[in-house]
C-alpha cells in the first residue's frame, strides 16, 4: 500500500512539476517529505528504543543486584561461614601508635587539620588563602608518610557566570591545591585533579553564604572507608 | 538529511507528562514541555489575519493555528481580526475582497486539510494581498498526520519569509538540558518548545551541548564518568561517541563550519587549551598555548576565526584568533571585568557574550565594524546564549526565583520571549540550524 501510494505521490509530482510552468497553477507542489527516508528514520528510531530499553533494563538490573547486595549485607547473609574469620590481636603495647599510624583513624580525628577536606576561595579566584595552608599541609604529610594513599583533589565554583569558564577555573582551583603538596613534597602520582565547575554544588541560594561554600576544592580520599 | 523527520520517529510523549503550551491556544493533546510568554515586541508589526483552514478540526495540530502562533511569537506580526463571516473562505474565488478590506485586513491566508488514505493528509494554503486580490504565496502538501505541525510551521516560515524578508526558523530545532531532582536529560525539542524528547538521561550533568552544522549531531560534555567527557550524538541512529577522554578535563565544544572537526578544550598539559579533533576523535591538534584559561572556542560561520574566552589579562575576556592558530590572539572586549562564552553571528557581522553588569550577568553584542557594545537582556543570570540560524533571535538561560529558565531576545532587543517547564531547571539551550533543503535557497 505505502508503495502505491509512493508511486502516486510520484505522480503527483510530475503532474504538479508540469503544470508548474503554465501561468494558470497558482498552487504548487512541493516535495517535503521522501517517505523513503522516513520509513529509514523510523526503523532507527525503533532500533534506537529497543536499545534505550535495553539501556533501562541493563540499569535496573543494576539496581536490583545492587539493592540485593545490600539486603544481603544487611541481614549478615554474606557466606561468612565458609571463610574463615581472621582478626589480629591487639597486644596492648602498640596499640595508642598503631592506631596512630593508621591514615584512615587519623582522617577522622576531630581535632586534627586531617578533618578538615575544603579550601574556600575568593570569587573568580584561586589562589590559596593563608588560612588553608595548615590544613594541605597535614594533609600532604598524611601523604608523604602514606605512598600507597591517593587523593582527588575536586574544584568546585559558585553558579555565577559561564558553565564552561567555571570548569576551567574549577579545574585551576584543584590544581592550585595539587601544586602546593606537590612543593611540599608530596609524589605527583598519589595526586589526581577533577574540576566539577559549577555543576555540583552543595549550597543552593543565590547569595554570598550559599556561593562562598561552593567556591571551594575538595580533597577526596577514594578509598577511605566511611 | 531532513532535520525535522526524526522528530517524527522517535516519540517519547509519555514521558513529558507536563501541561499543554499555554500560549494562545490550547489546541493540542500532546503534552509539551515549554510554556512560551512574550514580552514587547517589534516597532512595526505586520498585519495579517489567518482564517482557520477548512477541515483542520478533524485532527489534533490545526494547521492555522499553529501558524498563528509561530507568527505571534516572533514578535513581528499583528493578527487580525478573523471576522464574522461563516463559513471561512477555503478558495481565492470564495472571498469577499470588501468584507477583508473594511476588517483591516492587508494579507490573508485561506487554507483546507483533507484527510488522504493510509493517514496522509493535504494541507492547502494561499496568502493573499487584500488590495490587490491576487494570490502572493500558494502552496500545497501531502504529508502524514504525524508532520501537519512541521508542515504548519514550514507554511508559518513561508509567510514569514515574504513578509519580512528574512529566513523563517519555526520549523527548526532547539536543544537543551533539563534538571530534575538528581536527573539530568539532555532534550531535543521544537523551536516552539514542541514534541520534546530526551537523547539521554544521567545523573551526572550534561553541560555545553552544540549542534553539527547539517544538524544530525549533537556534541556534549557529560561528566557520567565522574569528569568532563566530550560526546557526539548521532541523531539520526541514536549512537554516540566519545570525542575527547584525555587526561584531565575535557570540555567546549564547537564544531567547525563544514562539520569536520571540533574545537574542545582540555586540560592534558597543563592549563586549559583549545585543540582541534576531527569529528571522528582523531587527528588531535592544539591551538593555544598559554598558562591562562583558555576555553569557550567559537568557530566563525567562514571558518577562520575562533572566538574564545581567556584570563591571560587577569580577568576573562573574549578574544579572537585565527582558526589555523596563526599570529597573535586580538583582545575583542574591553568594557567590565567579565566577558565570556562568545558565539559568532550567522552573519559574521558580530558576536554575542555574556557580560558583567555590576552584579548581573546578561547577554551583550558587539558589532565587530564599530566594536561598540549593546546589552541585549536584563536578568540577574542570564548564561550560554546562542543565535538562531537566521540571527534574528538570541536563545539563552536565564534564572526566575532561583529555577532555570530559558529565553530569547531578538537581537536588536525588542522582543523577548520566555520559556519555562513545568518543573525543575531547564539551561544550556543550543539553537538547531535550518533544513538542508532551506538552506539552499538563501
Amino acid at each position: 500500500m505505502r508503495n502505491v501510494l509512493f508511486v502516486a505521490f510520484l505522480v503527483f509530482l510530475i503532474a504538479g512539476c508540469a503544470t508548474q510552468g503554465g501561468k494558470s497553477a497558482d498552487i504548487e507542489q512541493r516535495d517535503l517529505f521522501d517517505q523513503q527516508q522516513a520509513q529509514r528514520q523510523q526503523e532507527a528510531a525503533r532500533k534506537q528504543e529497543t536499545e534505550k530499553q535495553a539501556q533501562v533494563m541493563r540499569e535496573q538490573d543494576e539496581l536490583k543486584r545492587q539493592l540485593e547486595e545490600q539486603q544481603r549485607r544487611q541481614q549478615g547473609q554474606v557466606p561468612q561461614q565458609e571463610q574463615p574469620i581472621v582478626r589480629p590481636l591487639p597486644d596492648g603495647t602498640v596499640g595508642e601508635s598503631q592506631l596512630k599510624s593508621d591514615p584512615w583513624a587519623q582522617l577522622k580525628e576531630a581535632e586534627s587539620p586531617l578533618s578538615k577536606r575544603s579550601v574556600y576561595y575568593d570569587y573568580n579566584a584561586y589562589d590559596i588563602k593563608e588560612e588553608y595552608v595548615p590544613l594541605i599541609e597535614a594533609h600532604a604529610k598524611l601523604l608523604m608518610a602514606h605512598p600507597d594513599l591517593k587523593i582527588i583533589v575536586q574544584g568546585n565554583c559558585d553558579d555565577r557566570g559561564s558553565r564552561e569558564y567555571n570548569l576551567a577555573l574549577g579545574q585551576r582551583r584543584a590544581d592550585s591545591v595539587k601544586r602546593a603538596m606537590v612543593l611540599l613534597g608530596v609524589n605527583e602520582k598519589q595526586t589526581e585533579t577533577v574540576s566539577f565547575g559549577a555543576e555540583k554544588p552543595v549550597a543552593f541560594g543565590q547569595d554570598e553564604e550559599s556561593w562562598a561554600k561552593n567556591r571551594r576544592s575538595d580533597i577526596v580520599y577514594p578509598r577511605e572507608p566511611q | 538529511m531532513n532535520l525535522t523527520n526524526f522528530g517524527l520517529a522517535k516519540r517519547f510523549r509519555d514521558f513529558s507528562v507536563m501541561a499543554g503550551l499555554l500560549f494562545c491556544l490550547a489546541v493540542n493533546d500532546a503534552p509539551a514541555q515549554l510554556t512560551i510568554e512574550i514580552i514587547g515586541g517589534g516597532a512595526n508589526q505586520i498585519p495579517v489575519t489567518i482564517l482557520p483552514f477548512a477541515g483542520e478540526e478533524r485532527f489534533t495540530q490545526r494547521a492555522s493555528q499553529i501558524v498563528s502562533a509561530d507568527l505571534q511569537r516572533s514578535g513581528m506580526f499583528r493578527l487580525g481580526s478573523v471576522g464574522s463571516v461563516r463559513p471561512f473562505p477555503v478558495e481565492p474565488a470564495e472571498i469577499n475582497y470588501r468584507y477583508w478590506r473594511n476588517e483591516g485586513a492587508e494579507t490573508l491566508v485561506i487554507g483546507s486539510v483533507v484527510e488522504k488514505a493510509d493517514g496522509y493528509a493535504e494541507v492547502r494554503f494561499r496568502l493573499m494581498d487584500v488590495a490587490k486580490q491576487s494570490q502572493i504565496l500558494g502552496f500545497s502538501y501531502t504529508v502524514t498526520v504525524a508532520q501537519l505541525r512541521v508542515t504548519a510551521h514550514k507554511i508559518a516560515d513561508l509567510i514569514y519569509e515574504k513578509l519580512t524578508g528574512d529566513t523563517g526558523v519555526f520549523a527548526t530545532k532547539i536543544c537543551f538540558v533539563t534538571k530534575n531532582a538528581d536527573r539530568f536529560e539532555l532534550q531535543v525539542a521544537d523551536a516552539d518548545g514542541y514534541n520534546p524528547e530526551f537523547i539521554l538521561a544521567h545523573k551526572e550533568p550534561i553541560i555545553s551541548p552544540q549542534w553539527s552544522p547539517d544538524g544530525t549531531r549533537i556534541a556534549y560534555v557529560s561528566f557520567e564518568r565522574r569528569k568532563p567527557i566530550v560526546f557526539v550524538h548521532n541523531l539520526l541512529d541514536g549512537t554516540r561517541t566519545v570525542l575527547a577522554n584525555f587526561e584531565g578535563s575535557n570540555s567546549a565544544p564547537s564544531w567547525s563550519p563544514d562539520g569536520r572537526k571540533l574545537a574542545v578544550v582540555l586540560t592534558k598539559d597543563g592549563s586549559s587549551n583549545i585543540y582541534t579533533i576531527n569529528a571522528d576523535g582523531s587527528g588531535l591538534a592544539r591551538l593555544t598555548n598559554s598558562q591562562a584559561i583558555d576555553t569557550e572556542p567559537s568557530y566563525s560561520r567562514d571558518g577562520r576565526y575562533v572566538l574564545f574566552t581567556s584570563d591571560r589579562a587577569g580577568s576573562p575576556q573574549i578574544y579572537r584568533m585565527r582558526a589555523d592558530g596563526e599570529g597573535e590572539a586580538e583582545r575583542m572586549t574591553f568594557e567590565g571585568g567579565y566577558n565570556v562564552t562568545p558565539r559568532h553571528s550567522p552573519d559574521g557581522k558580530s558576536f554575542i557574550f555574556i557580560h558583567r553588569n555590576e552584579a548581573r550577568f546578561n547577554v551583550a553584542v558587539i558589532d565587530l565594524a564599530s566594536r561598540q557594545m549593546q546589552i541585549l537582556t536584563g536578568g540577574s543570570l542570564d548564561q550560554s546564549p546562542t543565535f538562531a540560524p537566521n540571527g534574528k533571535m538570541i536563545l539563552y538561560a536565564s534564572e526566575v526565583k532561583g529555577r532555570g529558565i530559558l529565553a530569547a531576545v531578538s537581537s536588536d532587543g525588542r522582543i523577548k520571549q520566555r520559556f519555562t517547564a513545568q518543573s525543575g531547571d531547564i539551561r544550556e539551550p543550543a539553537w538547531g540550524p535550518l533544513l538542508n533543503n532551506r538552506r539552499k535557497e538563501q
